[in-house]
């Protein structure tokens, strides 16, 4: 099993507030990797950390042994790591089937000319991205409201939407932040599988931010718990369940 | 007919032109990017070319190339207009927001307070007699029309291509497009040079059209105009800026009688349709088509 | 340059300068708070400016409909100004209420409450055009009573002019600096302002009435538009209705030369275009409209955020 993700000594402040204090980790490819931690623990953070939506104070990290920290974030998310939000940034006002088109961009070349003039090229591409949106559409099981605005669509609906948009990249590593934030039961229980089966599916390594305990310990290879944006633990989700800090952590220090 | 075109063809050719202006906003605004900077490019475009028709040091180069050398003012135009608006656009652009409206406003005024004191663009007084393309006014059409209609196949196409989709992505969700890999400061500058070469180009089509040319031509009210144009018609769609640019092109013209009181009718249908019609006209007819195909159905309601 | 020369230098770019940083604090209240540019602040500078004078001079010219009118009581200057800057600061809020206010409630993009701002400005300026004309309006010196119109002081070879009003207007900007400091860092409102403009929904929630609280920047902005129009009209004259809109737009580069939303930055920014305005070699003095834009245009190449702004962070 290889090193896919490896950060180092990752630092962000925000004034005097330490966000992220010196973490460190590696993930291996084709994990399912948990971020878990209480509120403003810093775990969306590490996840701008790494995507490059927010530069590192100091430390940096490695993405396939290369470093990637610095990069903007059109460059992180084009070699191949794709992410979801937390509030869901959709692009509300464009089709569903607009949506998982866009994302393919990393992917395809097609300039500016050779769009107008529809190069034969250009037109080859453009039905690639048309049949891979639709099978992407397909596997969230939105096909059939492909035409509609990605806005007016139910809220687990935009959360599914939100991973097929970034499955669209094509990524070899997925960043979902609380997947099943404002989910039901019955809801979350299918997310799982549809999780697992997008690992299966498309051999992607995953990170993980969620609040929902049994999803992430049925889910996740190993834990990463961050608390006031230091790493208290790192293992399997049997070894996190047991430490002493962690426990600490969630129910308060007596 | 020909009488028609000697009383209309001035507003008419003015219609196709406003139309042109109102698209060379509408590409930067494909990706969220509010320019004011249309009417600067649109008068440097047209100083360029008032200067090469002008000019005795451009007299051997008239002489050889005859009425060849507007196409070579068109392209100088568009070349200096695009080549300003990449280095304008770099430095702008880079940030997110309000900050490339300032930074045409800025750029607009600058280049009007230029123009009115350098003596190659002849002051405060500007260029005058311009030598003409064509005898009739409404001929000009012939050259504004063919433009009109490219710009129109050319937004078209680009609106389904992946290079729109881009564009319409940094509009939607600036962030989240970057996060998805879309190079957001690249197609940013990219829409913001389209625009300005289109504005380049006009502007130099426009110099013989209106025979003089002055610091007038480019002014902080013309880019109201011509958002107003975007806008109101619909900044969504191809259709809005042509609709928008008709509309209220036209407007003085039937508001004649009114004099005075034209701006002031101007500004409110500003205000009133910046509310009531938040998608422009465009964006208002389809919802209201919407609607009826919603009511008429087989499937909608009880029948 | 002579040391005489270079002191009125000084004591003219002060002076402007002031009038620009009144002017600019109100664009930077109504940012600070809405994050938006009010486009219609230069046409309240304009109001502001013809409101002074027909309350302080108050009869009008040979265009317009109120040709040849009188107006039936004068005021001294410095109540006209007053009560000119108070009724600018009404209209602030009727702006507030025609051009953002709905906008607002329905959340609609931020660019359409610029055209709406323009657009109100566009009425007003062609309003009042329609009523007092497009000529120049100057203020008589009579409008400062028995006050002297200028001081003189000998330096050399120089002879140094210090206008009356020039001293008016910096009194008049170092007072509102004063007050505006005092009211947002140690009063009630102030505190409730700096929590809208934080954050407006948990100042909402909070118990504050956030829209209570954007009218009384709108008002204060308007007030500060208005005055700074009144000072200029009575410094330089009214040089049409338009003037305003040139105004409106130096006031830009201002607020984002000092950083955009900063209230010291707007006094700063003031103060620096005003001097390096009143510095533009005499030869070159067509070129002086432009000096405030190339500011604008230097800033936002070298610093975006301005000389006292605050990076902002966006929430993912």
């Amino acid at each position: 099993m290889s090193v896919i993700i490896q950060a180092d000594g990752l630092c962000r402040n925000f004034g005097g507030l330490q966000a992220v204090d010196s973490v460190s980790f590696s993930v291996n490819e084709g994990e399912i990797f948990g971020l878990i931690g209480p509120n403003g623990a810093g775990k969306t953070t590490l996840f701008n950390l790494i995507t490059g939506l927010t530069p590192v104070s100091s430390g940096s990290f490695s993405y396939q042994g290369r470093a990637i920290t610095g990069l903007p974030p059109h460059r992180i998310a084009g070699q191949g790591i794709a992410r979801t939000f937390q509030n869901i940034r959709l692009f509300k006002g464009l089709s569903v089937l607009e949506n998982v088109r866009i994302s393919q961009h990393a992917c395809t070349r097609t300039g500016l000319f050779s769009g107008i003039l529809g190069l034969p090229a250009s037109r080859r591409e453009e039905r690639e991205v048309e049949e891979k949106a639709w099978e992407i559409l397909k596997l969230i099981g939105l096909s059939g409201r492909a035409a509609e605005l990605a806005g007016n669509l139910a809220y687990g609906d935009q959360r599914r939407l939100e991973i097929g948009r970034a499955l669209a990249l094509q990524p070899k590593v997925l960043l979902l932040d609380e997947p099943a934030a404002g989910m039901n039961a019955a809801e979350k229980q299918s997310l799982t599988g549809f999780i697992r089966e997008v690992r299966e599916l498309f051999h992607v390594t995953m990170l993980l931010i969620e609040h929902h305990v049994p999803l992430v310990m049925g889910l996740c290879d190993r834990i990463l718990v961050l608390h006031f944006g230091s790493m208290i633990a790192l293992g399997d989700p049997a070894a996190v369940q047991q430490d002493q800090a962690v426990i600490e952590a969630y129910l308060g220090a007596e | 007919m020909e009488g028609f075109l000697q009383n209309y063809g001035f507003l008419l050719v003015t219609l196709l032109q406003q139309s042109l202006l109102a698209f060379s906003l509408y590409f930067p605004l494909m990706a969220g990017q509010l320019s004011l900077a249309s009417p600067g490019f649109y008068a440097l475009g047209g100083y360029i070319a008032a200067i090469m028709s002008t000019a005795p040091e451009c007299t051997p180069l008239r002489e050889k190339l005859g009425t060849g050398i507007y196409p070579l003012e068109w392209l100088a135009a568009g070349l200096i207009s695009g080549v300003l608006a990449l280095v304008i656009g770099i430095s702008a652009l880079r940030l997110r927001g309000i900050y490339l409206a300032l930074a045409t406003i800025a750029f607009v005024e600058i280049l009007r307070v230029i123009c009115l004191n350098l003596e190659i663009t002849g002051g405060a007084i500007g260029i005058f007699d311009i030598p003409q393309l064509f005898a009739e006014r409404w001929s000009y059409g012939l050259i504004f029309g063919p433009l009109l209609l490219l710009t129109l196949l050319f937004v078209y196409r680009l609106e389904n291509s992946r290079t729109g989709r881009a564009l319409k992505a940094i509009r939607e969700d600036e962030l989240a497009a970057g996060a998805m890999g879309i190079h957001t400061t690249y197609y940013k500058v990219l829409a913001f040079v389209i625009g300005a070469v289109l504005a380049g180009i006009v502007g130099a089509m426009s110099a013989p059209f209106l025979n003089t040319w002055n610091a007038r031509q480019g002014t902080f009210d013309a880019s109201i105009s011509y958002l107003a144009y975007v806008l109101i018609g619909g900044s969504r769609s191809m259709w809005g800026p042509l609709l928008g640019a008709v509309l209220l092109a036209s407007l003085p013209e039937l508001l004649r009688p009114l004099k005075d009181a034209r701006l002031i009718i101007n500004g409110m249908v500003l205000v009133v349709a910046s509310i009531y019609l938040p998608q422009g006209i465009v964006g208002a007819l389809g919802r209201l088509k919407r609607c009826v195909v919603k009511n008429t159905s087989p499937m909608g309601g009880e029948r | 340059m002579y040391t005489g020369e270079y002191l009125q230098n000084i004591l003219n770019g002060i002076s402007i300068g002031s009038v620009y940083a009144i002017f600019a604090l109100g664009y930077t209240l109504v940012f600070s708070i809405l994050g938006i540019i009010n486009f219609a602040h230069g046409a309240v500078f304009t109001l502001g400016a013809y409101l002074t004078y027909s309350l302080a001079v108050g009869h009008f010219g040979i265009g317009g409909l109120l040709a040849d009118m009188q107006v039936p009581f004068r005021l001294s200057f410095p109540l006209s100004l007053l009560l000119g800057s108070l009724l600018s600061g009404v209209f602030g809020v009727l702006i507030e209420r025609c051009a953002f206010r709905p906008l607002r409630l329905r959340g609609a993009d931020p660019l359409l409450a610029l055209v709406s701002s323009l657009g109100v400005a566009l009425v007003t300026i062609n309003v009042i055009q329609y009523l007092v004309g497009s000529e120049i309006y100057s203020f008589p010196s009579e409008v400062y009573g028995d006050i002297r119109p200028a001081f003189t002081f000998q330096r050399g070879d120089t002879t140094i002019v210090l206008r009356t009003v020039q001293l008016i207007i910096f009194a008049v900007n170092m007072t509102v600096l004063v007050l505006l400091r005092y009211l947002i860092s140690c009063t009630r409102v102030g505190k409730a302002l700096r929590a809208v403009a934080e954050n407006s929904s948990t100042a909402s929630l909070l118990g504050i009435n956030v829209d209570r609280f954007i009218l009384y920047t709108f008002f204060l902005s308007g007030f500060l538009g208005g005055m700074a129009g009144g000072l200029v009209g009575t410094s330089f004259g009214i040089a049409g209705p338009y003037f305003g809109v040139s105004y409106g737009l130096k006031g830009l580069a201002v607020i984002v030369l000092g950083g955009l939303g900063s209230i010291p930055g707007a006094v700063l920014g003031g103060m620096v275009i005003g001097l390096a305005e009143a510095f533009v070699p005499s030869d070159y003095s067509a070129y002086k409209e432009a000096v405030a834009f190339a500011y604008l245009f230097t800033m936002l190449l070298i610093c975006p955020r301005g000389l006292l702004g605050r990076a902002t962070i966006e929430k993912v």
